[in-house]
């Protein structure tokens, strides 16, 4: 087991190799970041300092090189797009404000995507699956931003038309420090609700799909058939047989979703990792881009490893040698 | 070939003729049905699915000839009827600059499909080469493609197309060249499958015998098997790329103005969301529209064409 997670951890180290060498370069060669500066009245020296500070002078691989060696110590450099401030301080003050929408929308989205999914696979071609299927249909074809902004209209414009109050703030992130529990709820619904519908439209596809796998098998005919309540069939036999391909799924949509979302964060005006990676591209600011990508590449790869020990635990059948 | 029994085979007329001779005698009435006689009849009794490929051929057609109906031009702009709301000569309304917002909404549909269909045809293309040559030999490329796969799932395709698309994805052919550059690792990851389902059978060990060689099964042998698979995710690419390529465009990475796309009429006018959300609700239902009916276009071709797949 523990050979097993070295060995994991081990065969990932090149690809995150190639994968952050890629985004290195793609995004060196994808601007320039003297840009904003040549256009502000700068004298030479400062524009000397910048380059000689970020190493502009040298060429990419050599740069990657030089940021590899300092990131596996810990320094992923300074930030020039926010003042200059570290890149590391930076990613992990946003981390948290992410968090505060990933982790309630996982929750949500794993509760309602095991019991819708089980439910549509339970009354197979009932009128309940049709709608489940026809909701999962709907969620993966809206996009992200489209629910999102319609979400904005629906709340903030059409029901203050009808009913003269806002329930849900529509726009930016409110603490419990500034203005009490309620209010932060009331910040939180929206963004929360954007992140749940695409995730469980087709988690509860997938989910629904292993439960009627299982439903069919022998094991689950032999339990009704010794005389086992339905509910205990399906809950205990069924059900538990039935999370075990959904694990993986789960895994990276979790890692996702504590990388951040783009263009949920952007339409809700929240500050986390998703709007400081769309700062660090539009700005070309190398350093603050490659923290965050180094920063979602490991939570997939964590949550990757952990889906795989996850396995083992659901199902003792699979060994780890 | 040549035959080399001696016995002259009966053609095709004697054969149907004595299979007609034989359903009268036995009152069984067979009618044959091409593959694609089959396939159409299974995919006309999907509803949902026929109405939406009838919904896509309206909408495409109204892409085509909107713009050509309308009085105004994609760029032509009205200093009088600046950032308006739906009128009736402006039915949508106008944008910021007093553009029509109407003829770009069709003009937009019109890039955003033909970027799709572009990004499925080069995805399908790169994705079945990659994964007939991977699961037909194996060994060090299957292992490659299986590393490349690997590290899609590291570094999220979305931020790859922001990083990038920033710079090369502005042209509706460059967006449409780096989506197909992105996408192709789950197309590629079917064909192997298959392929490698395939290679073990014995029609492919029957075409060795004769004497085949690998580029002749794989692509006259094995890969027309695969056809089934191959359209159905080829018709679901095309619903994953018009998201893509608006979510990108929202962004506004990709397509830029005075072009327009269905994603960047959006980003254009969400400013005035409280204001004007038509203008973002309208694409919006455009987008929706055509992604909904594709995925139902695709499940009813998957039923159709690979009765046996399982549905997930």
């Amino acid at each position: 087991m523990f050979a097993y997670v070295v060995r994991r951890i081990l065969s990932t180290i090149p690809l995150l190799i190639v994968g952050t060498f890629l985004v290195f370069t793609l995004t060196a060669i994808s601007g320039d970041p003297l840009a904003e500066l040549a256009i502000q009245d700068v004298d030479q020296a400062a524009y000397d300092r910048i380059i000689e500070l970020y190493n502009l002078d040298q060429p990419i691989p050599l740069r990657y090189v030089n940021w590899v060696f300092n990131a596996v110590q810990g320094d992923m450099g300074p930030s020039p797009s926010q003042g200059g401030q570290q890149t590391f301080d930076l990613v992990m003050q946003r981390a948290k404000n992410t968090a505060r929408l990933a982790i309630p929308a996982f929750i949500i989205v794993a509760l309602s995507a095991i019991t819708l999914g089980v439910y549509s696979a339970v009354k197979q071609y009932s009128k309940l699956d049709y709608f489940v299927t026809g909701f999962s249909f709907l969620g993966i074809s809206l996009p992200t931003f489209v629910f999102g902004l319609f979400l904005q209209v629906f709340w903030g414009i059409w029901f203050f038309d009808w009913f003269g109050v806002r329930p849900f703030f529509v726009l930016g992130m409110r603490t419990v420090a500034s203005d009490g529990w309620l209010d932060m709820i009331r910040s939180h619904v929206l963004p929360i609700t954007t992140l749940w519908l695409v995730i469980t439209a087709s988690e509860s596809r997938f989910q629904r799909a292993a439960m009627l796998e299982v439903i069919n098998s022998d094991y689950i005919r032999t339990a009704r058939a010794k005389g086992l309540p339905r509910r205990t069939v399906i809950l205990k036999h069924g059900l538990r047989n039935a999370l075990i391909p959904l694990v993986t799924i789960w895994a990276i949509d979790f890692a996702l979703l504590l990388g951040g979302s783009v263009v949920t964060e952007s339409i809700f005006a929240w500050p986390g990792l998703g709007r400081l990676l769309l700062d660090g591209i539009f700005r070309q600011d190398l350093n603050l881009t490659m923290g965050v990508v180094v920063f979602i590449s490991l939570l997939v790869v964590i949550f990757n490893l952990i889906a795989d020990l996850l396995y083992g635990v659901l199902d003792p059948r699979i060994r780890y040698d | 070939m040549t035959e080399t029994t001696g016995v002259p085979a009966p053609d095709r007329d004697q054969r149907s003729a004595a299979a007609a001779e034989l359903a009268e005698r036995e009152g069984m009435n067979i009618t044959s049905r091409s593959f694609g006689r089959q396939t159409f009849d299974r995919f006309r009794r999907h509803k949902l699915a026929m109405i939406s490929a009838v919904v896509l051929v309206l909408l495409t057609l109204s892409f085509i000839i909107g713009p050509w109906l309308s009085p105004y031009t994609f760029s032509e702009q009205d200093f009088t009827a600046l950032n308006q709301g739906p009128s009736l000569e402006h039915p949508f309304g106008t944008d910021t600059i007093g553009r029509d917002i109407m003829v770009r909404t069709f003009l937009g549909g019109r890039f955003s499909l033909r970027i799709a269909l572009f990004v499925s045809l080069l995805t399908t293309l790169i994705g079945t080469v990659i994964g007939a040559v991977a699961g037909y030999f194996g060994g060090t490329l299957d292992t490659v493609l299986n590393q490349v796969v690997n590290l899609f799932l590291i570094v999220p395709t979305l931020v790859v197309l922001l990083v990038v698309g920033v710079r090369f994805g502005t042209s509706p052919n460059g967006i449409a060249v780096l989506l197909a550059l992105l996408l192709w690792p789950s197309i590629a990851r079917v064909v192997r499958g298959l392929f490698m389902q395939y290679k073990e059978q014995e029609f492919v060990l029957a075409a060795r015998a004769a004497g085949a060689r690998a580029p002749r099964i794989m692509f006259r042998h094995i890969l027309p098997n695969t056809f089934g698979p191959i359209v159905v995710n080829a018709t679901l690419l095309i619903g994953v790329a018009i998201i893509l390529e608006s979510t990108l465009s929202f962004l506004s990475v990709g397509v830029q103005d005075p072009i327009p796309t269905l994603g960047n009429l959006i980003e254009k006018a969400k400013g005035s969301l409280d204001t004007k959300p038509s203008a973002v609700l309208i694409p919006g239902g455009f987008i929706v529209a055509i992604a909904l009916c594709i995925n139902f276009l695709g499940d009813g071709l998957r039923d159709a064409l690979d009765p046996t797949a399982r549905k997930a």
